[in-house]
């Protein structure tokens, strides 16, 4: 890793303790637990690169979940760390009603990198309200009622974004929501076909489905989608959020189909991993800029701000340079073979290999693999998140930028927690076979409950022995 | 000039005729470059006194340089992080807010943008009481995300399909009319002590003071929407410190980036807040609760904890608001409303207001109009004006009034 073996002082357990407590007092308490369960505690410290360290436990670790895609150009990248200060230095946010250069400069930056006749933009907040944005801009421009979405799609957490999500786990406690939408599995056009209706405003839709466990469409799939929308005088949403700004092999992942979505919505790593920013790029055409232009005010936002811009204009001029989508295809391709051989190797624990460039994705054979694997990966010093809403997946999206050598670490670290999996795993596979045990073990409670209480006698032995948790 | 002029052409190009024409329309054309305390200079050093407050974030100033300094300096130290971490900036600034808002609020939800904190708030609400009836004060506007649209006043509302589902509003200041719709199906009932973009109408104590207790016999939540009043702009640290009511979740807005950075906070009572570690991270932001913005916002509320500066509006608020009112019938303008540095001008119409907008610039000052009463104008200048600064408004105002007389 790029940042100095040396971990700075580390923090006492003591510190962590206290820490942990005022985390669950004034923020969350099950999120601790989670955490903890998941060896997924690790307080993240000097942030360089493709890694952190746990100042917990000296440990450095790789990230390879990023934010969920947040941290493409790297952690603290001095190109854009330094934007951001000379920004600061002499720009607050700006007013959200008027224009300066460097918004103007951004924007503009944007819209020359963005595909086909997207020449239009609206700054969003962050990813959530851009999905806001692009939501309304559909059902305004179109004046229809209804939106197609895909089952699993994740598109964010506030009002009509939550709507779009096509997951109970996000939805369940904060229905009913927004009428008007329809979800098709992912990837079956004709299901999207059967979906279309007169009254069908847009289909949205991730080119890769991330959160949902990384599910890459085909471009026959998405050129399919583009010519129903064509035909039937559907919009086309694609939510880049995640898949933005090289993460898939190319500087959006609308570019391997060549499909021209639109709109777009983008953030996440537009912000350089610093800096909240987003925003929505949508085609030049009539149905679409009359709308805009007549409703100049739709969608306000607090996106698009001084230091934001700066950053964000700063995060296209390193990707564009350095051409980091191409690290991404290639590093992606070695990544994914080599995850296929280990599946090759491990076919009781690893069902699948999935992705596309540096968005990867392991889908284990049980869901209660999730939290065990990514307690191994930590201990290996690889941070990946399993997700709520998937936990049967790994995520891997570590920062685009990784090198070579780095990339080979990584392999091999990810080879040595499969391999101490593997020791664990005789007695869950033989109480996986007990139908009403594995229901038991797939359950995100019981998972937390049970790795908790795993991680407590654990570090409980090691106070007692004093050993510390320093591996790798 | 012409590098302006070509700067607007782009804007245009890119973001629309119709953005631009906005911008005409409340003289707000102009290169937002430097900015200093109460004032914004443009690409040509001229000086405005800046009305607008980035829509509330701006209540300790434009480009305030100790929360300027504190962004650079801890640029060194963290970043963003990954956001379902425990990290010491997201505790810290937790920690510090509870003891800030008081009255049992000691948790945190961190998020980007008011409409978002709000989002959360009605949805941790429906979780909660497994209820899922909204109600809110009817004529505001609560921001861009969708449960915030479906409860305001908007004029472009039945544009967009059909709106979240199970939501409504009650009329402000309206017992009877509140008794009638808070029933035990509610989930929740959303205030704002004062609606800034309805000319600043004020929710009165003893109404708020009966709605709580509506509230808690029928079991919904108060939610208390602060992200236009708090922080000083009223005159008070919080609106509602002075109305005896006890929220259960409490909204605060983008002045909490003391204007460096885009955060704002839901907050709630460690009752409310025991659903949420029943079913943690079902409500996920990525940039709320940004290590970075955490600890710029730990130096903000530093600053206001140190400088009080709703001292200083509630002062220079009397002050302003009774010059004002001394323009009433002399000009234009019909009434002035509002309390502390939160004011709002009121006109005839529309066109009107956007008039007094565009001729408030040509004497220095930048306003623009109420969202939802739109034949005002607010004004929410620094909390830390000087009484030369309110001096400057007076006279600018009162010549831009003559000047459409």
């Amino acid at each position: 890793m790029e940042h100095a073996p040396t971990a700075p002082a580390p923090m006492s357990p003591e510190e962590k303790r206290r820490l942990e407590a005022t985390f669950m007092r004034h923020i969350n308490r099950g999120q601790v637990k989670y955490l903890k369960a998941g060896h997924l505690d690790v307080i993240e410290t000097d942030r360089r690169g493709t890694g952190f360290t746990d100042a917990a436990s000296g440990r450095a670790m790789y990230d390879c979940f990023s934010s969920a895609g947040s941290f493409n150009v790297g952690r603290h990248n001095e190109y854009i760390t330094n934007a951001l200060a000379n920004a600061a230095r002499r720009m607050d946010m700006g007013s959200p009603q008027l224009i300066s250069p460097v918004k103007i400069a951004f924007a503009q930056k944007l819209v020359d990198l963005a595909p086909g006749d997207m020449n239009r933009i609206l700054f969003a907040s962050g990813g959530g309200d851009a999905v806001e944005c692009a939501i309304k801009l559909a059902l305004g421009a179109t004046g229809k009622q209804r939106i197609i979405s895909t089952v699993k799609a994740y598109h964010g957490h506030t009002g009509f974004a939550l709507s779009a999500n096509g997951k109970e786990h996000y939805r369940g406690y904060c229905e009913p929501l927004m009428p008007g939408f329809d979800f098709v599995p992912f990837g079956d056009l004709e299901a999207m076909q059967q979906a279309a209706a007169d009254d069908t405003a847009a289909i949205i839709i991730e080119p890769v489905q991330g959160e949902a466990g990384i599910f890459t469409g085909s471009p026959e799939y998405l050129k399919g989608l583009r010519e129903l929308c064509d035909q039937r005088g559907m919009l086309l949403i694609f939510d880049e959020i995640q898949t933005g700004f090289g993460r898939t092999g190319r500087m959006f992942a609308c570019e391997h189909s060549g499909v021209v979505p639109d709109i777009m919505t983008l953030a996440k790593s537009i912000g350089g991993g610093l800096y909240p920013n987003a925003a929505v790029l949508y085609r030049d055409i009539p149905l679409l800029t009359d709308f805009v232009d007549a409703h100049a005010d739709f969608h306000t936002s607090f996106g698009g701000s001084d230091p934001g811009c700066a950053t964000s204009l700063a995060v296209l001029e390193y990707i564009t340079e350095h051409r980091l989508w191409e690290n991404a295809e290639t590093k992606g391709a070695q990544l994914k073979t080599a995850l296929e051989e280990l599946m090759a190797r491990n076919p009781r624990i690893i069902k699948e290999v999935r992705g596309i460039g540096l968005m990867v994705g392991i889908e284990y054979i049980h869901e209660f693999m999730g939290p065990m694997m990514a307690d191994a990966l930590a201990k290996h010093g690889i941070f990946a998140a399993y997700s709520g809403n998937a936990p049967q997946v790994m995520r891997f999206m570590i920062p685009i930028t990784v090198n070579e050598e780095e990339l080979k670490d990584i392999i091999g670290r990810i080879e040595a927690a499969v391999q101490d999996m593997k020791t664990l795993l005789p007695l869950a596979l033989l109480a996986a076979r007990v139908p009403f045990l594995l229901r038991l073990l797939n359950s995100e409670k019981v998972q937390t409950f049970l790795f908790g209480l795993f991680r407590s006698v654990e570090d409980f032995i090691s106070r007692i022995f004093g050993t510390g948790r320093k591996t790798s | 000039m012409t590098s302006d002029t070509t700067l607007f052409e782009q804007y245009a190009r890119l973001f629309g005729p119709g953005h631009l024409a906005q911008l005409q329309s409340l003289g707000h054309d102009i290169i937002e470059a430097r900015r200093e305390g109460a004032w914004v200079f443009d690409s040509e050093g001229r000086q405005y006194l800046d009305c607008l407050g980035g829509e509330g974030s701006y209540n300790l100033g434009r480009h305030q340089p100790q929360v300027a300094g504190e962004l650079c300096r801890q640029l060194e130290e963290t970043d963003q992080g990954n956001f379902p971490m425990i990290s010491v900036e997201k505790a810290r600034l937790a920690q510090r807010l509870a003891a800030f808002a008081g009255n049992g609020l000691e948790c945190s939800i961190f998020g980007v943008m008011r409409g978002e904190t709000l989002d959360c708030a009605c949805k941790v609400a429906r979780g909660v009481t497994g209820r899922s009836r909204l109600l809110a004060f009817e004529g505001g506007w609560y921001g861009e995300t969708g449960f915030a649209m479906s409860l305001s006043r908007r004029r472009d509302a039945n544009l967009y399909g059909t709106m979240i589902p199970d939501t409504g509003t009650i009329p402000v200041n309206d017992i009877e009319a509140a008794r009638a719709a808070i029933d035990n199906t509610c989930a929740a009932v959303i205030v704002e002590l004062m609606q800034a973009e309805h000319h600043c109408r004020a929710a009165d104590p003893a109404y708020l003071k009966e709605l709580a207790d509506l509230c808690r016999e029928a079991g919904a939540l108060l939610i208390v929407d602060e992200t236009q009043t708090g922080f000083g702009r009223c005159g008070r640290k919080l609106a509602f410190e002075t109305a005896g009511i006890a929220p259960d979740m409490l909204l605060l807005g983008e002045a909490l980036g003391g204007g460096m950075f885009p955060i704002a906070v839901t907050m709630l009572t460690q009752r409310v807040n025991a659903f949420l570690n029943e079913h943690p991270m079902i409500h996920l932001s990525t940039f709320g609760g940004s290590d970075l913005g955490c600890t710029v916002a730990i130096k903000a509320l530093e600053l206001y904890e140190e400088l009080k500066p709703w001292e200083q509006a509630a002062h220079s608020g009397t002050m302003l608001k009774e010059e004002l009112e001394q323009l009433v019938s002399r000009t234009p303008l019909l009434s002035v409303s509002g309390e502390g540095l939160l004011l709002s001008l009121e006109f005839a119409d529309e066109d009107r207001a956007r008039e007094v907008c565009r001729a408030a610039r040509q004497h220095g000052i930048l306003a623009t109009v109420g969202r939802v009463r739109r034949n005002c104008v607010v004004l929410r200048p620094s909390l830390l004006i000087t009484a030369g600064d309110v001096e400057f408004l007076l006279t600018g105002l009162s010549s831009a009034l003559q000047d459409i007389a």
